[in-house]
C-alpha cells in the first residue's frame, strides 16, 4: 500500500489508516440517514442490503489478498462460504445448546482446515490449471451439499437458524446485525493493511511479480501460498457463517459457481490488489440486483423479464470482467482516484488561463 | 566450521537435462573474501551451475556445500537463508514496488514476523520493520540509489536497475553473493562503478562469484578464474594464467591453439 515510499498522511495518521478511518466513520452513520421511503423509489432497505454486502466482504477481502495482492486466482470461494454456513448452520440446529459464536468459529476453522487440505495439493498449480481446479473444488462441494442429505437438509438445506448471539445479547434484527458484521469487516481491513504493509505483504506482492526472484529473496513462496490462501478460506467461511445466521436459513443454491464469480468480479471491479477496491467492489455489486429491481419504478416500459435478475446475472457478471480487464483493469478505486486528478489537473489549467486572461 | 577458509564448495557436480549433460563433474571452491569468476562461452553451463547453487535445479548427481553445510535438496528460500544469495542475468524487480520496498524484499531471510504478528502489528514485528527499513536504506546508499528510494523499481533507467537488484541482494547481508552477468547491459562508466563497488564489498569481507562476459571487469577484479566450456571446468587459475591457457583461446576463439 506504501507504494510511493513517502509517507502521505489523512486525518493525522498514515494515509492507509486514514483511509480506514473515514470508511468505518462513513459506513457508522450510513443506518442515520438510510430510511427506506415508502412509495417513492427509493424504498431499497439499505441496511439490509448492506448486511448482505457485509457477510460478502468477509469473503471478498481475503480473496483481494489471494488474488489481488499474491496473484493466485480462485474460482471456488462459494464452497468455502458455504462450508462456514452449514458448519455453523448444522450445529446451531441440531445442537441447541450450542452456542452461535462458537457455530461462527467453528465455521471458520473448518473452511480453514479444509482450506489447508486442499490448498496444499492445490497450490503447485498456476494461472489456468488452479482456476480449474478451484472450479471443480466449488462443484465438488455444492454437490457435497446437496447430496449429504442426513446432514444439509439436501435441496431444502437448513431452516430455523437462530440468530447470532454473544453472551445473551442476540445480534436479531438488520440493524444490530448491520453494526456486529461491518465492525468486522472494519478489523478484517485493519488486518488486511497492518499484513500489506509489512514484510509479509512484500512478500506475497514479489511472489505475484516473480516467484524465482522471491524465491532467491528468501521468501518462502510455497509457504506463502497456501497460508494466504487458507487466510482468505478462513474468512470466506466467517462471512458464511455471518451469512447463515443473518438469513435464518441456507440451501445449496446459493453456494454455486455464480457466487464464486460473484467473488471474483467484486473483487476485479473494485480493483485488484486494492483493500478499498475489494470494499468498493463488494458495495457496487451488492447494490446491482436491488437498484436493477427498482428500475421499472424509475423509467416506464422496461420489460418484466429485465427486472428477474437471477435469470442472467452471469452474463452480466461476465460483461463487467470483461469492460473492467479491458478498460479499468485496476478497478473503480483507482479509476476515480484518477478521475478525481485529472478533474484536478483540469480545473488548475482553467485556472490559470483565467488568470492569465485577467492580467493580458 | 568458521575458520575454515572454503566458503562454497563444489564438488562432482553433473546436470544432465535427458541426454545432455549441461554440467560435467564440474567441482571447485570459493574460499571467504574471494572474487571468483566463473567464464565460458555461451551455452557453457554457467547458469545452470547457478541455478543448481540456489536450489532452482537439483544437480543428477554431486555435492554443494556451504560453510560445511549440505545445500542440497534445500529450497532456494532456505539456501538464501544460509547466506547465499543471487541476482539473475535478467532483471528481476518485482512490479509495482518502489525502490525501497525491492530493497526491503531483501532482508526477508532475516527476519522472521508472519502473518498473524504482521496483521496484528505485534511489538516485534513492528521492531522488525524498522530494523528492515533501516537496513534496505543503507544498502541503497551503498550502490548510490537512496535518492530515488521512492521511484518504482522498474521505471529506473536500466542501469540502476541492476544496481537494485545487487542491492536488494545485498540488504540480506548474504556470506556469498552469486552474480550472474551484473554489467551486461551497462555502458563503460557504470561498469566502472560496479567494478569499484564489487571490489569494497570483497575488501569489506563478503565473498563473490561472479559470471561475467566483460573480460576487462573479470580480470581486473577476480582473485581467480574458473573457465567452463561444455559444462567442463577446463581452466582454472589467476587471471593471467587463464588468460594465456590454449584450452581457454581454443573454447573462446574456436581454433587449434598452437
Amino acid at each position: 500500500m506504501d507504494r510511493s515510499g513517502v509517507k502521505k498522511r489523512l486525518l493525522g495518521l498514515d494515509r492507509e489508516y486514514g483511509i480506514l478511518l473515514v470508511i468505518v466513520a462513513f459506513i457508522f452513520t450510513v443506518p442515520l440517514w438510510s430510511r427506506p421511503i415508502p412509495g417513492s423509489v427509493l424504498h431499497m432497505d439499505i441496511v439490509n442490503i448492506m448486511c448482505l454486502a457485509g457477510t460478502y466482504a468477509c469473503a471478498v477481502l481475503g480473496l483481494n489478498l489471494l488474488v489481488g495482492y499474491a496473484g493466485q486466482i480462485s474460482l471456488g470461494h462459494a464452497a468455502f462460504f458455504g462450508i462456514g454456513a452449514y458448519t455453523t448452520a448444522i450445529l446451531c440446529t441440531r445442537l441447541t445448546w450450542y452456542p452461535t459464536w462458537l457455530g461462527v468459529l467453528s465455521g471458520m476453522v473448518l473452511a480453514g482446515v479444509i482450506g489447508w487440505l486442499v490448498g496444499v495439493p492445490v497450490l503447485r498449480l498456476k494461472g489456468h490449471y488452479l482456476a480449474m481446479a478451484t472450479l471443480g473444488l466449488g462443484e465438488i462441494a455444492f454437490i457435497l451439499f446437496t447430496q449429504l442429505k442426513w446432514l444439509t437438509g439436501g435441496t431444502v438445506g437448513v431452516l430455523n437458524i437462530p440468530p447470532l448471539s454473544v453472551f445473551g445479547f442476540a445480534f436479531d434484527s438488520d440493524l444490530k446485525f448491520y453494526y456486529l458484521v461491518w465492525a468486522v469487516v472494519a478489523l478484517i481491513l485493519l488486518f488486511s493493511v497492518n499484513l500489506i504493509r509489512s514484510r509479509v505483504g512484500r512478500g506475497l506482492r514479489a511472489l505475484h511479480s516473480s516467484e524465482i526472484a522471491a524465491d532467491a529473496m528468501g521468501v518462502p513462496t510455497a509457504h506463502y501460498k497456501i497460508r494466504v490462501f487458507v487466510l482468505s478460506t478462513v474468512l470466506a467461511g466467517l462471512g458464511g457463517a455471518f451469512f447463515a445466521h443473518f438469513q435464518r436459513y441456507i440451501n445449496p443454491e446459493t453456494f454455486i459457481l455464480s457466487l464464486s464469480i460473484l467473488f471474483v468480479t467484486m473483487v476485479v471491479v473494485g480493483g485488484m490488489g486494492d483493500i478499498w477496491g475489494g470494499l468498493v467492489g463488494v458495495i457496487f455489486l451488492a447494490f446491482l440486483p436491488p437498484v436493477i429491481q427498482a428500475l421499472p419504478e424509475w423509467i416506464p416500459g422496461i420489460p418484466e423479464g429485465l427486472t428477474n435478475f437471477g435469470n442472467y446475472q452471469l452474463i452480466l457478471y461476465g460483461i463487467l470482467l470483461i469492460v473492467f480487464m479491458m478498460f479499468l483493469p485496476r478497478g473503480i478505486a483507482h479509476g476515480l482516484e484518477r478521475g478525481a486528478a485529472f478533474t484536478n489537473r483540469r480545473y488548475r489549467l482553467l485556472a490559470d488561463h483565467v488568470k492569465a486572461r485577467k492580467y493580458e | 566450521m568458521n575458520d575454515d577458509p572454503v566458503l562454497l564448495d563444489i564438488d562432482g557436480v553433473t546436470k544432465r537435462f535427458g541426454g545432455l549433460a549441461a554440467l560435467k563433474d564440474v567441482s571447485f571452491t570459493v574460499s571467504r573474501g574471494e572474487i571468483k569468476a566463473l567464464i565460458g562461452p555461451n551455452g557453457a553451463g554457467k547458469t545452470t551451475l547457478f541455478d543448481v547453487l540456489t536450489g532452482i535445479l537439483r544437480p543428477t548427481t554431486g555435492r554443494v556445500a556451504l560453510k560445511g553445510e549440505i545445500v542440497l535438496g534445500l529450497r532456494p528460500d532456505q539456501i538464501t537463508d544460509l547466506g547465499m544469495i543471487r541476482t539473475f542475468q535478467t532483471i528481476q524487480l518485482f512490479e509495482g514496488m518502489t525502490v525501497l520496498e525491492n530493497a526491503m524484499v531483501g532482508c526477508h531471510s532475516r527476519t522472521s514476523a508472519g502473518f498473524v504478528s504482521c496483521g496484528f502489528l505485534m511489538p516485534w514485528a513492528l521492531g522488525e520493520e524498522k530494523l528492515i527499513r533501516r537496513e534496505a536504506t543503507r544498502t541503497l546508499e551503498e550502490v548510490g540509489l537512496e535518492t530515488r528510494a521512492s521511484e518504482i523499481g522498474t521505471n529506473l533507467p536500466y542501469g540502476q536497475q541492476r544496481m537494485l537488484e545487487l542491492a536488494r541482494a545485498l540488504a540480506s547481508q548474504p556470506d556469498i553473493l552469486l552474480l550472474d552477468e551484473p554489467a551486461a547491459g551497462l555502458n563503460q562508466y557504470e561498469t566502472g562503478e560496479l567494478s569499484g563497488l564489487l571490489t569494497r564489498l570483497r575488501d569489506k569481507g563478503l565473498t563473490i562469484l561472479i559470471v561475467e562476459h566483460d573480460m576487462g571487469l573479470v580480470m581486473d577484479i577476480s582473485d581467480e578464474v574458473v573457465v567452463l566450456d561444455y559444462g567442463e571446468v577446463i581452466a582454472r587459475g589467476t587471471p593471467e594464467v587463464v588468460q594465456n591457457d590454449p584450452r581457454v583461446i581454443e573454447a573462446y576463439l574456436g581454433i587449434e591453439a598452437e
